[in-house]
């Protein structure tokens, strides 16, 4: 421990066990437990308690005063669970009886402060920090603090509820670790005391008639098979299997949805799991038959097919319903790309449902029989079920599907997009989802050839893209500029995407959009005209009747961009693609690489706003690699190369602006073209070579420089510059202690413990008229 | 039973963050996403795990408003909408749209530039976030989904910042987020209906202080600030709180105009000037006289104060007002706290020389404003949120005892239940309404009246129709319900003079009513029959057996009575 915080600590200490004195912030008492949790992580409790006597003078009187603050008595519960957590510590605390005195009976157990929920919770972060290691184990057996947890898990605070069962989980997981060591799986009656206890108890639960005990019961045990991974568990899911069995069969099952998630958390019965999988794809069966598709149609439920009872299984009211089939979508999204998911895995029915649920949505199916009427007038125009269902449909797109069945998912989701019903975020979600399907219907996976009917669905999705750049909803605009930065990324190689694309006005409604009045829009046009353009999409078509009007260029429309627009956004976007032109060889670059390096980094190097300057570094580091060859590779470029480069990098000013942005008012700024000198400096001059004998280059005036701008000058601009005089400065300037100074955060002496106590013992007395002050 | 159930995950006894979970008639909406400016590690951010333990959070949710655009309101909502990935509607006024992400983009350029944390929100997840909102219009009724609606009201405090009325059928809940109950110098007073809600959340971070005149406070400052210009000195008035710095950018340029002042006024560039656009766009929202002047000149447009520009720096001047609250951590709370010696970078030590005062400029209801708007908005209950317990407990104990309302506060993660009355709305046949206009009633929409009908469910719909509508429209066959009663009369005569002494009886009495005797011995009157028996054990008792339709209930009952009472003697 620092020596100051040392001095501070019997003061601090003083202050926390004086009711009289309220501390002031409700993050310091946080604060100072995370740092104490810090210390005894790096060294001995017993040492600290040991050399600072005020702490278990501290923990004393947590235990004894009647009118301490519950913010308090919670801290020093916590307290001695962190000091705890190390055995001989826990001994030395249990011999003073501290601790049986702060969790057991004799504490706030009993006492009036018990009512208080930070309290309680303070009662079991404090077991949950203690339980490490047999002394523990033994306490808790005997101490009767597991019946405490037992009752806890039913406390009326959601907080306290959730912590006492992972405690729960922690100790069972704790207990059973210890004695299997190396043991294959225990039988029941060798088990530890304490895990005995808690097995029992969830028994009971699971019997119990009452709902909430058995949730509890099922969390508890989701959570055990979700985190542990002992052999152990084995043993307790064959003791417990039989009970979960029962509750499957119950009518109306309890707490569904929590045993759906238990069962697949358990690995192993591949029954269970799959009577749980039914549960889940329950409400899409009932959609499926609901539509009274063609009997040809695969079943997504073996053996509940043609059962007329199965469509009125789905709850009669509209919201219930909603949640229900929001529900099994969400759950089946998050099980498609997990390796536990039943196989086989209903690809083609799951896809047929999802696909009749859209259209119920949107009123585009036609359903013949009066269950699926009642759906459908049930789901029209819902936004949640849409949602739901665009993102389980993206997912789907990871796995085949017959072609009928695809033609169909890109027939809805061309719905979707030219729908004037669908809300922004619907639209966004079929974008997305329907690039995902382009993506996967590559021919081969990977290659940019689609296959015809995705070719076909891409023309009409570009003249639907169309309209939307139109719409006068921003969030449409943007998500369709994002959506054809997508599709020209991937597709803008292509010869049929390419001719479908310059017969549109894509091009030139992207190039207005550039213009847009929002600054988010602007940025995504920046984004797509940089892509267009780096695939020669932007080009004006010029015919002999109509001769192209002579337009800026790309390259000066962002230019234009970077130097006047007021907002942030577009002229980081403009950085981004301009570093992309300049590592991807983009044709206008090309043409003259060192006057667009110089001019863009000129125009980044007044920018305000340090997220350009951060880029502008970036793409000077682009340009760096290019005449150097890339990072990492720790080879020292060739003599030749070096002063070729330097000369070129001299040219574009780049030293003015790297060296400027080392002193940068933003950090990530000067961090960054600390990383670009002392990669330059690696490359361009090897270590431990002295400079050569000859002629000193000047210094001075690039030291004087550097002084000014240090001391937060803006001074005279460096001027021409020596390469010579730059590898002097650079060999001379301790870049590697600027990193180390740079990567501390700007209020890291605020942050330190020291800080800390003091701003506690400052606050004593003062706290008045601003205590309960806020913004 | 219908419940309202409310659980603050922030907010709850504490001014940390606002984030409080409400239930409502099966619907589930979060009030505000608010973000702890004292932490840098995940408890900034309230704990979204215990929105729902089973499924994803966006399915439990309905939606989510945002009250303003304070950061300890908002500041969560990027982490919540696209890490946590929660992508239903999210609801806030156009102002609050409008500057909500300037502060989200200046928050994560704190938290990225100068704290260099990693794993932070992007800009591209502030822009993918506020796709998702919703903008609402004051007094404007939003229709979340086909039952739940929300509402919002005025609420001073900041620009853009609303009261929510959130409704369900006839349960509504009124969530006040910060709000001020008296007019500053740019924003007018919250103002609520009497909407009666099944609920009040009110914040109550002033719920014991009485606020001294606002005139004399800012005279207080306007004195300081004057005093130390005149002395040649300069003020730093560091304003963190955005709405803030544009209040007193209006106190100081109208006092330099009165006054004549020269001393230049500078305001940092950044946000306040960003957030400045904002409010000169949004006039209709800011109060009466700035509404009123906007005409011949725009209040936001100052000819006094300018942007202040890094040529201007050198060194502090020897007075810093603080208008606001300072969390640990930052050198503003370890000036405020007295600390005359302050660590820089480098263990450099600065002696705090200046002049520092605390003013509060922070425009929170104070307790009578409180009790004013509980009073304006009358509802069934209170509860009490943003705010200290200890300070919560006082002005519970006033709500209860001067409204006779239940007020709550709960902690954070407790939940707070309700009971509500449930409130069926029935529709009523045209045949059964002909039927009561028939009867010369017209219907009054304030005077209830009653009906009698058949109350049948169809389609999860209920319906007053007439008995015979019923019976058709559920294709029912009609049965007839008879009342039996058997009354013991001590007589010895035969059955049939028996039977024939009641009817006379009977038809002496109801004069008004079609007494008949039958062949069969029996008596009726209207649906009612009476016979004569003699007792199987006792012939000196006879039996009467009287038997009635529903229909007939009263007259039936009434017979029964007469009849009890026995027969008058033969004359």
């Amino acid at each position: 421990m620092d020596p100051e915080c040392a001095r501070l600590l019997p003061a601090l200490c003083a202050v926390l066990a004086d009711p009289r004195q309220p501390v002031a912030d409700d993050t310091c008492l946080e604060k100072l437990l995370d740092w104490f949790k810090a210390v005894t992580e790096a060294g001995s409790s017993l040492l600290l308690l040991q050399e600072h006597p005020c702490l278990v003078e501290l923990l004393f009187h947590a235990l004894r005063a009647q009118d301490l603050s519950p913010r308090t008595l919670s801290f020093a519960l916590r307290l001695a669970g962190v000091f705890a957590a190390q055995e001989n510590c826990f001994q030395h605390l249990q011999q003073g009886e501290l601790l049986p005195g702060l969790f057991g009976e004799p504490g706030p157990l009993g006492a009036a402060a018990w009512v208080a929920p930070s309290v309680r919770s303070g009662w079991i972060q404090g077991l949950r920090s203690l339980a490490q290691h047999p002394s523990a184990l033994r306490f808790l057996a005997n101490s009767g603090a597991v019946d405490t947890i037992f009752s806890l898990q039913g406390d009326p605070s959601l907080f306290v509820a959730s912590a006492a069962g992972q405690l729960l989980v922690h100790i069972l997981d704790l207990a059973m670790r210890e004695p299997a060591e190396g043991r294959v799986c225990p039988q029941a009656w060798d088990w530890p005391v304490c895990a005995r206890k808690i097995v029992c108890h969830l028994e009971d639960c699971l019997r119990s008639d009452a709902a909430p005990r058995v949730t509890q019961a099922l969390h508890v045990l989701t959570t055990t098979f979700g985190h542990c991974h002992g052999l152990w568990t084995q043993g307790l899911w064959v003791q417990l299997s039989p009970l979960v069995a029962c509750l499957l069969e119950k009518d109306p099952m309890p707490a569904p949805h929590t045993l759906v998630d238990l069962l697949l958390s358990v690995a192993r019965p591949q029954a269970l799991r799959i009577q749980a999988f039914n549960v889940l794809l329950q409400p899409l069966a009932c959609v499926l038959e609901a539509a009274a598709q063609a009997p040809a149609t695969p079943g997504l439920l073996e053996g509940a097919a043609g059962d007329p009872m199965a469509v009125d299984t789905l709850p009669p009211s509209k919201s219930a319903c909603v949640g229900l089939l929001c529900s099994a979508l969400a759950h089946l999204e998050l099980l498609q790309p997990l390796p536990q998911r039943p196989s086989p895995w209903p690809q083609a029915p799951l896809l047929a449902a999802t696909v009749t649920i859209l259209r119920f949505c949107n009123g585009s199916a036609a359903p013949s029989s009066e269950a699926g009427g009642r759906l459908c007038t049930m789901l029209v125009g819902c936004v949640r079920v849409q949602r739901a269902a665009l993102d389980f449909l993206g997912v789907l797109s990871q796995g085949l599907g017959p072609q009928e069945l695809v033609t169909q998912v890109f027939a809805v989701l061309l719905e979707y997009l030219m729908s004037p019903d669908s809300s922004p975020m619907v639209l966004k979600k079929a974008f997305q989802a329907t690039l995902r399907w382009l993506l996967s219907s590559a021919m081969p996976p990977g290659c940019c050839d689609l296959e015809p009917c995705a070719q076909l669905v891409l023309g009409e999705l570009l003249a639907m893209l169309q309209k939307r750049l139109c719409s006068p909803c921003w969030e449409v605009r943007d998500s369709g500029l994002e959506f054809l930065t997508q599709v020209t990324r991937h597709w803008g190689g292509q010869a049929s995407f390419r001719q479908v694309l310059l017969a549109s006005e894509l091009p030139e409604l992207t190039r207005q959009l550039l213009q847009d009045p929002e600054s988010y829009v602007r940025a995504s046009a920046v984004a797509a005209v940089g892509q267009l353009s780096s695939w020669g999409l932007l080009a004006a078509p010029s015919s002999p009747e109509q001769p192209a009007i002579p337009q800026e260029t790309p390259l000066e429309a962002l230019l234009l961009i970077l130097t006047t627009d007021s907002e942030g956004f577009p002229r980081r976007a403009v950085m981004r693609v301009f570093t992309e032109w300049l590592r991807d060889g983009h044709a206008e670059v090309a043409e003259d690489p060192e006057r667009f390096v110089a001019e863009v980094l000129r125009a980044a190097g007044k920018d305000g706003d340090w997220e350009v300057r951060v880029q502008g570094l970036e793409l000077a580091l682009v340009f760096l690699e290019r005449l150097l060859g890339p990072r990492g590779s720790s080879a020292v470029a060739p003599p030749s190369v070096t002063a070729r480069a330097m000369r070129a990098l001299c040219q574009v000013q780049l030293f003015e602006f790297a060296f400027r942005s080392l002193f940068d008012c933003d950090r990530p700024v000067a961090q960054k073209s600390c990383d670009l000198l002392l990669f330059l400096r690696a490359t361009a001059t090897p270590p431990g070579s002295p400079q050569e004998a000859g002629d000193r280059p000047n210094v001075a005036s690039v030291e004087a420089a550097l002084r000014r701008w240090r001391a937060g000058e803006q001074g005279q601009p460096l001027g021409e510059l020596a390469p010579e005089a730059i590898l002097a400065v650079l060999r001379s300037m301790d870049l590697e202690a600027l990193r180390d100074t740079l990567a501390k955060s700007s209020d890291h002496v605020e942050r330190s413990p020291q800080s800390l106590l003091q701003d506690m013992l400052a606050t004593v007395g003062v706290l008045g008229d601003n205590e309960a002050d806020c913004y | 039973m219908p419940e309202i159930r409310v659980t603050p995950l922030g907010a709850g006894q504490d001014v940390g963050r606002s984030c409080i979970l409400v239930s409502i008639a099966g619907k589930n909406v979060m009030l505000d996403c608010g973000m702890h400016m004292g932490f840098s590690d995940d408890r900034r951010f309230p704990d979204f795990s215990y929105i729902t333990r089973s499924g994803r959070l966006t399915d439990f949710l309905d939606c989510v408003i945002i009250s303003h655009f304070h950061l300890d309101h908002c500041g969560a909502l990027p982490y919540f909408s696209e890490m946590v990935g929660y992508d239903g509607p999210i609801y806030m006024t156009q102002p609050t749209q409008a500057i909500c992400p300037i502060l989200l983009e200046d928050y994560r350029k704190i938290a990225v530039d100068k704290k260099g944390e990693a794993n932070f929100f992007t800009s591209q997840m502030i822009k993918d976030c506020m796709k998702k909102v919703v903008a609402v219009h004051l007094h404007q009724t939003v229709q979340v989904d086909d039952e739940l609606e929300i509402k919002a009201y005025y609420a001073g405090h900041v620009l853009g910042a609303a009261m929510f009325q959130i409704k369900v059928g006839s349960e509504s809940v009124v969530y006040t987020g910060d709000y001020n109950m008296t007019p500053d110098r740019h924003l007018g007073a919250a103002w609520i209906d009497k909407c009666r809600p099944n609920l009040l959340i009110t914040e109550s971070t002033y719920a014991t202080t009485i606020r001294d005149s606002k005139r004399c406070r800012e005279r207080d400052f306007l004195k300081k600030v004057h005093e130390t210009v005149e002395r040649g000195g300069k003020v730093l008035i560091p304003v963190f709180a955005l709405g803030r710095a544009q209040e007193l950018c209006i106190l100081l340029e109208t006092f330099w105009e009165r006054m004549d002042l020269k001393a230049p006024i500078y305001f940092s560039t950044g946000l306040t000037e960003k957030a400045n656009h904002y409010y000169k766009l949004f006039i209709p929202w800011t109060n009466q006289k700035i509404r009123k002047t906007f005409v011949q000149r725009n209040m936001f447009e100052f000819k006094h104060i300018k942007a202040f520009d890094r040529a201007f720096a050198d060194s502090p001047g020897p007075m810093v007002i603080m208008p606001g609250y300072c969390v640990q951590g930052t050198v503003g709370h370890k000036i405020l706290s007295g600390q005359r010696k302050l660590e820089m970078e480098g263990r450099q030590v600065l002696e705090v020389k200046m002049q520092v005062e605390y003013m509060s400029f922070s425009a929170h209801a104070d307790a009578k404003g409180i009790m004013q708007l509980v009073g304006q908005a009358e509802p069934e209950n209170v509860l009490l949120v943003h705010g200290e317990a200890k300070k919560m407990e006082f002005l519970k104990q006033k709500i209860e005892q001067e409204f006779r309302v239940s007020c709550y506060m709960p902690a954070n993660g407790e939940t707070v239940t309700l009971p509500t009355s449930p409130s069926i709305p029935v529709g009523i046949s045209l045949g059964l309404l002909k039927r009561e206009m028939a009867q010369g009633l017209l219907p009054d929409a304030k005077k209830p009246r009653l009906l009698h009908g058949t109350l049948i469910m169809k389609d999860s719909n209920f319906r007053l129709v007439s008995s015979e509508q019923a019976l058709k429209e559920l294709g029912l066959a009609e049965h007839q319900l008879r009342f039996t009663c058997r009354v013991h009369l001590h007589d010895t005569r035969k059955e049939q003079e028996m039977a024939m002494r009641v009817y006379s009886h009977l038809k002496s009495v109801l004069k008004d009513h079609c007494v008949q005797h039958l062949p069969d011995g029996s008596v009726t009157v209207e649906s009612i029959l009476v016979q004569a028996a003699a007792h199987s054990e006792d012939p000196g008792t006879k039996v009467l057996l009287v038997s009635w339709t529903y229909q007939d209930e009263e007259l039936g009952s009434y017979l029964t009575s007469l009849l009890k009472k026995g027969l008058p003697q033969a004359s």
